[in-house]
């Protein structure tokens, strides 16, 4: 599937400031790929990897400048549990929902958030701090529960524990 | 180094050069710290840091630190591997940064290992493991030299120059290499539709989106071999031929596993080993790695391929299939990260090695998590074919805590759920299938008794929920119907038809589903529903969750499991306010024995309780007896009110607690009730099997009189011949209870000879106040309570040595774990995996007992091994008496004429439910239908009964939930723990007499807490009943 080359130089909104930034390097994410299918995904995530998450310029954009319908990248990005088209909180924590961790006790530990925070899956504290995913399966079985922060993988976490470790983030 | 590799002569140098490398580390000392996801996530970087800093310190030149990935046991990271020169190698687990210092001096400098530390890596565990996949897991993934020192890259060498690409098929074809990504399709065929698909550019692919949750073998082979996968997609591009381009789908989840790979890719690059002109032939072929975005559907084929043309990841028909029509509608070839991983060795270590483990259909290993309900955590691979039971146990080490097995998830979402029936199935491709579930993946996670399976087939629905992509509907309307009906079941709103419905939706999805998400979501449901009927039935007849997980239909776990559902959050938060007579109020409106079955009970509450999650269970058992001793000590009796009289009149056969509860609860109702008993004293196998060390007779008559009381009428030394007799002497219902109390026989020669007894009729003559004659050295043949209450009691007649023969395992036995630790502390031998084979005797007396070892072999349906003979190893042991206590079974001869069925091991028939038996106006419980069990489940048996007796005389249909009596209502607190009572504390268990005064005497063993232990221990409840802590 061949897609239509783009007609002359773009021009990039927002100047030289941060957005303006973020968009070049966007624009140069969508260089890179050589008009190579499936190019779509890998350029998403580069954006979402800048700006934190999707926002409607961004996709607009995008959509543009790759020369495919809004509605098309709509699909992706609604699609796949990476992306995100509302803002997160400064800190992600994935609760991993996996089985194993379900069958020694994830859900109370879920629960526990839930209470502390005042949020659900899908949710950001009113202070931008927290954001709450669901994950199914971070491949850290063997030390279930498992709670991942940003980069840190706590294991095998108690209500009790992970009180303590929300603390930290504070 | 060469760094580009022209030919296979410049691989063979590089691999001569790099075996050299190596060979020269291996003087040294080298400390591997293993630096898989799973142990950065336990802190083996901080490990890692800790040792450079100590060996930096004690500057020794001869360690070297290396890098490595996981290798196996993933619960006991953070994990370290020590090879010494001399020494060889050692792995040390659950490794603290304090530790480090320690390990560096005694075993770096000193040379000595701290055993206290190490894995035991010849135990059963490793032992019983066949490592092939895993076997550069413990090389640094990030060093191409090492793989190539390792015989790296010879295969893709070897298919290059010695063999023709149809060759190279035929020997994957040979090997018998079925696909591990789940359906198990041949990869030799897959591999020959390719090849022979009309196209001048194909693809080959590799599906590392690994997204069952609890599989994440192929994560550890991403990030621990890489190349390995980089050789077999080359060699599988090279076999079908055209192929220049391949991909590796990673799922986003693997961070780690992504950049490792690319790392390799950039290295083959670098090296020649991926590009143009490969080892100097005119084979090209690169390859990309593609991240997944979170989405589990893109694990299926057809969804994959579209995800890396950049769409959306909608799976579609097929045909046709990817091997004609796949990426970029090219002839493509989709292969697991596994599947790829092996086919370097079979190329050169060749099929035959390949084959020569495995089941029949079967071939070679698998890697396998093992995760979930287990003691050994982690990694494994075995030969396929290797029996279920033996992963679970052998090499999985079993059930943490003492738990019982329920069933193993295999396959994922996709899989099933396998019972312990089924421990002997061997772990392979057919007949995982015929049990309704798919081999799947790998992930094997395994549950006991606090997993509910309706809960567990529920949670998988609302995971396939949502990642349907909601292409068809069958899957996107089918799937959320089903999980519906299992949500209403488990809020106790189901009906049997439910069942029905859910079967039939069940296959519908299965059968017309688009794609392999839709077809195996129902596995689960359709698994459970097969192995687990009666835990469905439970919560839709009963209303009741059996592992107490179903939040909706119960408060407190405890309360739930107790079969008379005492409600134990209310009396021990009552006691933890030091009310114990307001405790022992609510104890005894529900139960007539709380002094009795406080000491004797087996507890099922605390087996459930929460807090065992912070900490312990609490102690709930010795809880209630420090009430029912404080009122009873303070001469406080509880006497529920009695209604008037009615005219009706209940007789019951036999007065131990499941006879005597019923009558509690009749006589309170105003039935004239009149209880038969056969014996001298009343009180059942309280009375007379229970040993005085255990529950004084005072107590228990105490309590015993307590329900007398009421106005029961008590006729002992009556023995009931006939029950047609009882309803012409005007009783309207008859209650049998009459307990099991004839001992089984062993059956081996001499039992009849002097000396030797039956455990029962030796504890009623102990009992009743006979003093049995026994001699100085007992064996007592049997496992269960009675053979150690026998046991028990045969030291404090004066034996001088016991045993206790048993023919499994002492975590088989079925005693009381208190009671078996309580008589090894009194010095009684516990002889395991033996049984008696003839009783030795002269001059008409035991003279001692022949004996047999025994050993564990196949699974039966009771999830135990069954114990068979060792031939040839018959010993004797010098005994003067023997003691029968392997079983025992209701005397009903009373029941002959008296039209009442009886089943296996004499136990009579009746209703689970509603004690009917098929006499009408006669009801049966106890020990005499269900075959020995506790005293909590007599006394809930009685409630049963009083229930359908009161029902039946009243003229309404019975019922299969137990009415109790309308209780005076008595205020609980309602204050939930605090933050500091809910902190980690030491659970409090009574602490015992002497044990000099023990053996000598019956004195009660167990003393009582405090009454400031007691509400120091009752403060660690949780109260799940308040139901504070965001419940549903």
């Amino acid at each position: 599937m061949e897609r239509p080359k783009p007609v002359g130089p773009i021009t990039v909104p927002g100047g030289r400031g941060v957005a303006g930034r973020i968009f070049s390097q966007i624009q140069a994410s969508i260089d890179e790929t050589k008009e190579e299918a499936g190019a779509l995904i890998p350029v998403l995530q580069r954006a979402q990897g800048l700006v934190g998450y999707l926002p409607q310029p961004i996709l607009r954009s995008i959509a543009r400048d790759m020369r495919v319908s809004l509605s098309e990248i709509y699909g992706i990005a609604s699609f796949y549990s990476f992306f995100t088209m509302v803002p997160r909180g400064k800190y992600v924590i994935s609760m991993c929902m996996g089985t194993a961790c379900y069958v020694r006790g994830g859900e109370r530990i879920l629960n526990t958030v839930q209470k502390e925070l005042g949020i659900d899956p899908g949710q950001t504290t009113h202070d931008g701090l927290f954001s709450l995913e669901m994950v199914r399966c971070l491949g850290c079985c063997g030390l279930s529960p498992v709670v991942a922060i940003e980069d840190n993988i706590y294991r095998r976490v108690t209500p009790t524990k992970m009180q303590e470790i929300l603390g930290t983030y504070a | 180094m060469l760094t580009v590799l022209r030919s296979v002569k410049d691989l063979n140098t590089l691999r001569a050069e790099a075996q050299k490398q190596l060979a020269e580390r291996a003087k040294k000392i080298e400390v591997k710290v293993h630096l898989g996801s799973c142990g950065i996530a336990g802190g083996a970087k901080t490990i890692q840091e800790a040792f450079i800093k100590e060996v930096s310190h004690h500057q020794l030149s001869d360690v070297a630190i290396t890098e490595a990935a996981c290798i196996g046991p993933c619960g006991r990271e953070p994990i370290v591997t020590i090879v010494h020169p001399q020494k060889g190698r050692t792995v040390y687990a659950e490794i603290t940064p304090q530790q480090v210092p320690t390990i560096v001096e005694r075993h770096l400098i000193e040379g000595k290992a701290v055993s206290e530390w190490l894995l035991d890596v010849k135990s059963p565990e490793f032992s019983l493991q066949e490592i092939r996949v895993m076997a550069n897991q413990d090389m640094d993934p990030r060093s191409i030299e090492e793989y190539i020192a390792r015989d790296g890259y010879q295969a893709l060498a070897k298919a290059l120059t010695q063999m023709k690409p149809d060759e190279v098929i035929d020997e994957v074809s040979r090997a018998g290499l079925r696909g591990r990504g789940g359906a198990g399709f041949p990869t030799g065929t897959k591999w020959t539709f390719v090849r022979r698909a009309m196209g001048d550019e194909k693809f080959v692919v590799c599906n590392g989106d690994e997204g069952d949750p609890g599989a994440y073998m192929n994560r550890a082979v991403l990030e621990g071999n890489p190349h390995s996968i980089l050789e077999g997609m080359a060699i599988g591009a090279y076999a079908i031929g055209n192929v220049r381009r391949g991909f590796a789908y990673v799922r986003a989840e693997y961070p780690l596993a992504i950049q490792t790979l690319n790392h390799a890719i950039d290295q083959a690059r670098q090296h020649g080993l991926l590009g143009k002109n490969i080892l100097g032939t005119d084979f090209e072929f690169d390859l990309t790695v593609f991240p997944g975005a979170g989405a589990f559907v893109c694990g299926e084929e057809t969804a994959l391929l579209a995800s890396i043309e950049g769409k959306r990841g909608n799976p579609r028909q097929r045909p046709p299939f990817p091997a004609n029509k796949g990426l970029l509608d090219k002839p493509t070839t989709l292969n697991n990260v596994e599947t790829w991983s092996n086919i370097p060795k079979i190329i050169v270590k060749g099929a035959d090695w390949f084959t020569s483990v495995g089941a029949e259909k079967s071939k070679g290993t698998k890697t396998f998590c093992l995760v979930g309900k287990i003691n050994n955590t982690g990694l494994i691979e075995v030969p396929l074919g290797t029996p279920l039971g033996q992963i679970v146990f052998d090499i999985g080490g079993g059930i943490p805590d003492g738990r019982e097995f329920k069933a193993v998830q295999i396959g994922g979402p996709s899989g099933g759920c396998i019972p312990i029936a089924h421990l002997n199935t061997s772990v392979d491709y057919e007949a995982v299938t015929a049990l309704g579930a798919i081999m799947g993946s790998g992930g094997l996670i395994v549950m006991d008794e606090n997993n509910c399976m309706v809960d567990t087939a529920k949670f998988f629905l609302q995971f396939t929920r949502d990642e349907s992509c909601g292409k068809c509907t069958p899957c996107r309307a089918g799937i959320p119907k089903m999980l519906e009906i299992l949500t209403k079941i488990t809020q106790g709103k189901g009906t049997m038809g439910d069942l029905d419905i859910l079967t039939e939706l069940a296959e519908m999805v299965g059968s017309a589903s688009l794609c392999g998400l839709g077809q195996t979501a129902p596995n689960p449901v359709l698994t459970t529903l097969r192995h687990f009927r009666e835990e469905y039935e439970a919560h839709i007849i009963d209303k009741r969750c059996p592992a107490a997980v179903c939040q909706a239909l119960f408060h407190a776990p405890c309360q739930h499991t107790c079969p008379a559902e005492l409600d134990c959050p209310g009396y021990v938060s009552l006691i933890k306010e030091g009310k114990f007579i307001d405790a022992y109020k609510v104890i005894k409106q529900r139960l007539p024995f709380p002094m009795s079955v406080g000491r004797v009970c087996d507890h099922p509450c605390e087996v459930k309780c929460r807090r065992a999650q912070v900490d312990e269970a609490v102690s709930i058992r010795d809880l209630k007896r420090i009430a029912a001793d404080y009122a009873y000590e303070h001469g406080v009796q509880y006497l529920p009110p009695v209604k008037p009289r009615k005219a009706e009149r209940v007789a019951i056969v036999g007065a131990g607690p499941a006879g005597l509860t019923a009558a509690y609860e009749l006589v309170r109702e105003g039935y004239g009730v009149t209880v038969f008993e056969a014996l001298p004293v009343a009180g059942g196998m309280m009375a007379v099997a229970i040993p005085e060390y255990r529950l004084p007779k005072r107590i228990l008559n105490a309590e015993i009189e307590g329900v007398l009381k009421l106005g029961v009428e008590l006729k002992l030394n009556t023995r009931v011949n006939d029950i047609g007799d009882l309803f012409k002497q005007g009783y309207q219902a008859v209650f049998v209870s009459c307990g099991a109390h004839k001992g089984d026989k062993v059956g081996i020669p001499n039992e009849d000879k002097q000396g030797v007894f039956d455990a029962i009729d030796f504890l009623k003559e102990l009992n009743l106040g006979k003093k049995p004659q026994i001699g100085k050295k007992v064996a007592v043949v049997g496992g269960g309570n009675s053979a150690i209450d026998a046991a028990r009691s045969t030291l404090r007649l004066g034996a001088e040595e016991v045993h206790i023969l048993y023919r499994r395992e002492r975590k088989d036995m079925p005693a009381i774990i208190e009671e078996i630790e309580a008589a090894e502390d009194e010095g009684i031998h516990i002889d395991c995996l033996t049984a008696p084979t003839k009783v030795l005797s002269a001059n008409g007396k035991v003279s001692g007992l022949e004996c047999i070892r025994m050993e564990l072999k196949d699974f039966d349906t009771s999830g135990r091994r069954t114990p068979h003979p060792v031939a040839g190893s018959e010993y004797t042991i010098p005994v003067d008496t023997v003691i029968e206590a392997i079983g025992q079974r209701p005397d009903v001869s009373f029941l002959k004429d008296s039209e009442i069925k009886s089943g296996r091991g004499g136990t009579i028939i009746a209703d689970p439910r509603t004690l009917a038996t098929n006499r009408p106006g006669v009801f049966a419980g106890g020990d005499a239908v269900t075959g020995p069990k506790t005293v909590i489940w007599a006394v809930a048996a009685g409630q049963r009964a009083a229930t359908s007796i009161k029902r039946y005389l009243q003229g309404k249909p019975l019922s299969q939930f137990i009415e109790r009596n309308g209780y005076e209502p008595i205020e609980i607190p309602n204050t939930p723990p605090t933050e500091e009572e809910v902190k980690e504390r030491h659970r409090l268990h009574p602490s015992h007499i002497d044990l000099r005064e023990r053996k000598a005497s019956f004195k009660e063993v167990l003393l009582p807490f405090t009454q400031g232990e007691a509400s120091e221990e009752a403060s660690r409840c949780l109260r799940c009943d308040l139901e504070v802590a965001g419940e549903e």
